[in-house]
């Protein structure tokens, strides 16, 4: 093993700040100066009240809400689930209309008018969004958190022989770079959802921290046992073509039903023929923040067709999604970065990678398998189209 | 049937004269109040909602398949049972295997004190399909195999605290 590339001794200072953009902070001076009169509306009823000394208290009248009814617990809590029986939480919308953060369920309507809009709550469908098993996976993401840090036996970890460690190295450099876009693009769709479909954007922002944590745990292991390798410009293409999905269905498809299935499987070999009882530990708990991620996109899919006004027409733009997108994942999943080392670990050796391939001939057909049971749970089939072929392509 | 009262915090039979017999509904029962007796590990690793079968593909008496399925909610097995015909569809999924397969799992657990070694995880055992079969008619149900899987390894890893005698001893 080579020395390391950088010492504390190297660390240079930070670059010092950049000049502040005038252009930007011109153009916000000058929308909020467009907007002057309403906010400063707010501002000056609120200083003359309160130099006459005199108290509000309309946020006490609760005229035409449901107030003082109280959300009970659960045996596991207080959920999601239970805290939306009540009237005061509201009914989630089939279009948003609040493009703010008045929370849903509060006393809002008589101060609709003074509300600014955020334009760039876009989202406004709740069939682009909702998922039947959406609030479930929100509690269950939230009890089975775990620490890459302090959850992973690392004091157990032990060198392997040169090809199985560079073989472990890779495959988790790949998995470093592959797995933040499993946060990047929900943190893309995220904020052009309105507040009224909270728990969707509960859990998206689940779906983030567990692919910071995957990121985290995947670049950790591979430090620890030598540093990263290869990156992959085929997974750097099937990367984009999931940010640059046209709409919030389409990415969550294409990232949480058929890339995140893959993963998921990927996560499973790993954890199958890891080498260190850490490597073991990291999988098993990744592959199920995976399974999760993937259960959304399979009823997120369904739910917008199962809704969509023309189910035709829905079914054909999403078969001509998937003709490009699987092409673009089949591209990432040929690499020589995750299918060598793969086989490698799976043969147990260098000298035993063509055993590996073959072992993962049987694997591959699985995966597919798999993927198209998923959409057809989704009521997207996809047998006769697929562009992912059945038989692995070696 | 066991149901959460009668599971309660049944703990393992402390001498080996009273050790379990598997495959059999008494040694799960007592897999599942190992796991009620340790509520902080299954609160850190959170909540487990499903029901797993576990297949004895040559465990009845005249060589056919058993089967045993044991409820989780939230963090404890709250029933365990025989499947009967009337039960079948029940499961969340399935894990089939034979008699020795499952023997040699347990033995595996046990031999490392309660984690088993690199070849003999759940996962290492069923990610193929073969010795242990993954099965589930809803793919999305069948996926909570994945999704709680640290937990059900944890499950099967208390079996090292059960002194258990395999049938044809």
């Amino acid at each position: 093993m080579g020395q390391p590339s950088c010492t504390p001794n190297d660390i240079k200072p930070l670059p010092v700040a950049l000049p502040l953009n005038e252009e930007g902070l011109a153009f916000y001076e000058k929308k909020y100066q467009r907007d002057y009169n309403q906010w400063t509306e707010i501002l000056q009823r609120n200083v003359e009240r309160m130099s006459r000394g005199s108290l509000s208290l309309e946020w006490m009248n609760t005229d035409g809400s449901a107030w003082g009814k109280r959300a009970k617990p659960s045996s596991r809590g207080l959920t999601y689930s239970d805290v939306n029986k009540l009237p005061t939480s509201g009914e989630m919308p089939a279009t948003a209309t609040w493009m703010n953060f008045t929370p849903r369920g509060s006393i809002r309507d008589r101060y609709r008018e003074e509300m600014p809009v955020i334009d760039d709550y876009t989202v406004v469908s709740r069939d682009e969004l909702w998922a039947g098993n959406v609030v479930t996976l929100y509690e269950e993401a939230v009890a089975r958190q775990w620490s890459a840090t302090r959850d992973i036996p690392w004091g157990e970890l032990e060198a392997l022989p040169e090809d199985l460690e560079k073989a472990s190295c890779q495959l988790f450099t790949f998995l470093t770079e592959v797995e933040f876009v499993a946060g990047d693009f929900p943190a893309k769709w995220l904020y052009r959802i309105p507040q009224d479909f909270l728990e969707v954007k509960s859990f998206l922002a689940t779906q983030l921290m567990d692919e910071a944590r995957h990121q985290e745990v995947f670049r950790k292991r591979a430090l620890a046992g030598g540093g990263l390798l290869h990156a992959s410009p085929g997974f750097e293409w099937a990367l984009k073509a999931i940010l640059d999905a046209p709409t919030h269905t389409m990415g969550t498809f294409l990232l949480n039903l058929l890339g995140e299935g893959l993963i998921l499987s990927i996560f499973r070999s790993g954890e199958m023929i890891a080498k260190t009882h850490v490597d073991k530990e990291i999988f098993r708990r990744t592959l199920q923040d995976e399974a999760r991620h993937v259960s959304y996109g399979v009823l997120e899919l369904k739910n917008y067709l199962d809704t969509h006004p023309d189910r035709a027409k829905a079914l054909e733009e999403m078969h001509r999604f998937a003709d490009v997108g699987e092409q673009i994942i089949l591209t990432a999943f040929t690499e020589a970065t995750v299918i060598e080392p793969v086989a490698i670990l799976l043969g147990g050796g260098l000298d035993k990678i063509e055993h590996g391939l073959e072992g993962m001939l049987k694997v591959w057909s699985m995966f597919i398998e798999e993927y198209l049971q998923r959409c057809e749970r989704a009521g997207f089939d996809r047998r006769a189209r697929c562009k992912i072929p059945v038989d692995a392509p070696w | 049937m066991s149901t959460m009262e009668t599971l309660g915090n049944k703990a393992a039979p402390e001498s080996p004269a009273a050790a379990l017999l598997f495959p059999s509904v008494g040694w799960f029962e007592a897999l599942a109040g190992l796991m009620n007796d340790d509520r902080e590990t299954h609160e850190h690793l959170g909540f487990i909602d499903c029901v797993a079968q576990f297949t004895v593909l040559d465990g009845a008496a005249d060589g056919g398949p058993v089967a045993y399925q044991i409820t989780f909610e939230e963090i404890q097995a709250t029933d365990v049972r025989e499947v009967k015909p009337e039960d079948a569809g029940r499961e969340s999924f399935a894990l089939e295997a034979t008699k020795a397969t499952w023997r040699e799992m347990i033995e595996n657990i046990s031999a490392g004190g309660g984690r088993p070694d690199l070849e003999h995880t759940l996962n290492a055992l069923s990610h193929i399909g073969t010795p242990i079969a993954l099965t589930g008619s809803d793919p999305l149900e069948r996926d909570c195999y994945f999704r709680f899987n640290q937990s059900l390894q944890q499950f099967v890893n208390a079996s090292a605290q059960l002194p258990t005698v395999f049938d044809g001893d």
